[in-house]
């Protein structure tokens, strides 16, 4: 059923970009992004159009969909969680080109190591938040085609290779209330990256690229998509699926939290649809354009919904944000506390687990700490939000912790 | 992961559920043979038929080695918060679960593809 889904929405994606923009067009504006700078925040529907940025989502979900079908693992939560987030970042930072490498890199590291490709296969399809670093190696430096091309293509791979021992010493870091976890992975990475890339090079920012233009079409993609979810899981499970979206609503969303196996598909699909409504319900009623960024963030959220968040545990999370937005005196329609808005879920367990005002306070940390750890990285690692929560939910976890292992038992 | 890394983590988190309900005893035994081991956690807190029926479940769940080799490495390991067999069960062969009067008998068994826990030399009590 969640492989019909994602080869629904991908079909849908290439249908709908090439009658949008045309065939030619289309292919025109794909090829570009494959060598276009790929760094914080470049909207691809504002670089190449609209044609072109659903079709390189599409390639790019496609990508990570095969990786999950040689592998042999069955789409669950994680799984699906992976392919609508790739395919989000294909509207704004990724492309099978700039992924690629990565996925090698994270391959040769599990041989090393004696382990199959499936053993890191969440890490080999999250850790595709760096591939502007790849681009960045590749087309940012002036170096001829074939140069170019090596460097991004050995940047790639290090990088992968490099990812699975971060990732698992960054689960400890938090104990699994972020769940972006390989956000905060390469986030870290990143830091490392860009300090190098700072000391041999002038490494400047990259203008930004953010559409703002009004588009039926982008308005409606997500909401339909997310009325044939919940359709989908009532027509599947009846009345069950709705005690099972009760459940779903009791389970605090710590990683790995699978909706699937811990309750039901039908159950999680609606969730995932209302997780996704409720998202464009909240762009609409800011004012916002639904761009690359937001509809990427939409279907991110829309995959973790499958993968840790839900309404009951998010929005105290959101309320932080919005709070910590206003009160910076931030307007709630730019593209820093849009995005801060849509991907603080990523701290949904917190709340989950230690309440509504855990939650909120992790929430306006969160926004806090998101507006700075972008240009500590370069704005290379796509998951800033992932990186910025990991770093919040480290703070929280290791305060709890300390409280609860120091004060006297009752 | 070294043998030993493992037991460890298996143990910390197991007990870490045994403890959440405050048992007035609880014993852990390990088994080590060449290709597969067996650790046995036996505590006296009251468990409900439902309890029971959820853990079998969470030990015994289908195998997900996508998780487990990432996941698993928070096994007994990042304890804030409720305990996760879910993260043990990925990562054991097979659980048994046997009411030992109030109490409960926690049974794991570990091994490669080729470790049938069925020929296991557990000693019985008689030996």
């Amino acid at each position: 059923m969640l492989q019909i889904i994602l080869l629904t929405l991908l079909s849908a994606l290439i249908l709908t970009g090439v009658l949008s923009d045309g065939i030619t067009e289309t292919i025109q504006g794909v090829v570009e992004l494959q060598i276009h700078p790929a760094r914080l925040i470049n909207d691809f529907i504002d670089i190449a159009g609209i044609g072109a940025a659903f079709v390189n989502a599409a390639l790019v979900g496609l990508t990570g969909l095969l990786l999950i079908k040689f592998s042999g693992i069955g789409l669950s939560g994680p799984t699906f969680a992976a392919v609508l987030t790739m395919t989000g970042f294909g509207l704004f930072g990724k492309t099978p080109l700039n992924i690629l490498p990565i996925i090698a890199g994270v391959y040769l590291s599990a041989r090393l190591v004696g382990k199959r490709m499936k053993d890191y296969l969440i890490i080999a399809l999250f850790g595709t938040a760096l591939g502007p670093l790849v681009s960045a190696l590749a087309w940012e430096f002036g170096l001829p085609l074939l140069p170019a091309f090596l460097a991004g293509m050995a940047g790639g791979v290090i990088t992968g290779f490099f990812l699975p021992s971060i990732a698992v010493s960054m689960l400890h870091l938090h104990q699994g209330y972020n769940l972006y976890n390989m956000g905060l992975s390469c986030g870290f990475f990143g830091l490392f990256a860009a300090a190098v890339i700072r000391g041999f090079s002038q490494f400047s920012t990259v203008p930004s690229h953010w559409f703002v233009e009004s588009s039926l079409l982008l308005e409606l993609f997500v909401p339909v998509f997310s009325v044939l979810l919940i359709s989908a899981g009532l027509i599947i499970g009846g009345k069950q699926a709705l005690r099972d979206l009760k459940e779903i609503q009791s389970i605090p969303g710590r990683l790995p939290s699978d909706f699937v196996d811990m309750a039901s598909i039908s159950g999680s699909l609606i969730n995932i649809g209302l997780i996704g409504l409720f998202g464009s319900a909240y762009i609409f009623i800011i004012g916002a354009s639904f761009n690359g960024p937001v509809i990427g963030g939409l279907f991110t959220i829309m995959g973790f919904a499958a993968f840790g968040t839900h309404l009951k545990n998010s929005w105290p999370v959101v309320a932080g944000v919005i709070t910590a937005t206003l009160l910076t005196g931030n307007p709630l329609n730019s593209p820093g506390p849009i995005l801060a808005v849509i991907f603080s879920t990523t701290l949904a367990p917190i709340s989950g687990e230690f309440g509504i005002f855990v939650g909120f306070t992790a929430g306006f940390i969160h926004l806090l700490m998101v507006m700075q750890t972008g240009s500590w990285h370069g704005g290379m690692n796509l998951y800033n939000n992932g990186f910025a929560g990991g770093l919040t939910a480290a703070l929280i976890v290791s305060v709890i912790q300390w409280y609860k292992s120091n004060k006297p038992e009752m | 992961m070294k043998r030993k890394d493992l037991i460890l983590k298996l143990i910390g988190e197991m007990s870490s559920y045994i403890l959440d309900e405050n048992p007035m005893k609880m014993v852990i035994s390990l088994h080590q043979e060449e290709d597969g081991l067996h650790l046995a956690i036996i505590d006296d807190a009251k468990h409900s038929d439902a309890d029971l029926e959820k853990l079998d479940k969470t030990l015994n769940s289908r195998k997900r080695p996508e998780l487990a080799a990432y996941y698993g490495a928070m096994t007994g390991h990042d304890l804030l918060g409720s305990s996760r067999l879910d993260l043990l069960g990925w990562q054991i062969k097979h659980s048994d679960i046997v009411r030992m009067g109030e109490g409960v008998k926690i049974d794991l068994w570990l091994g490669g593809d080729r470790f049938d826990s069925r020929q296991f030399n557990i000693p019985d009590k008689g030996e």
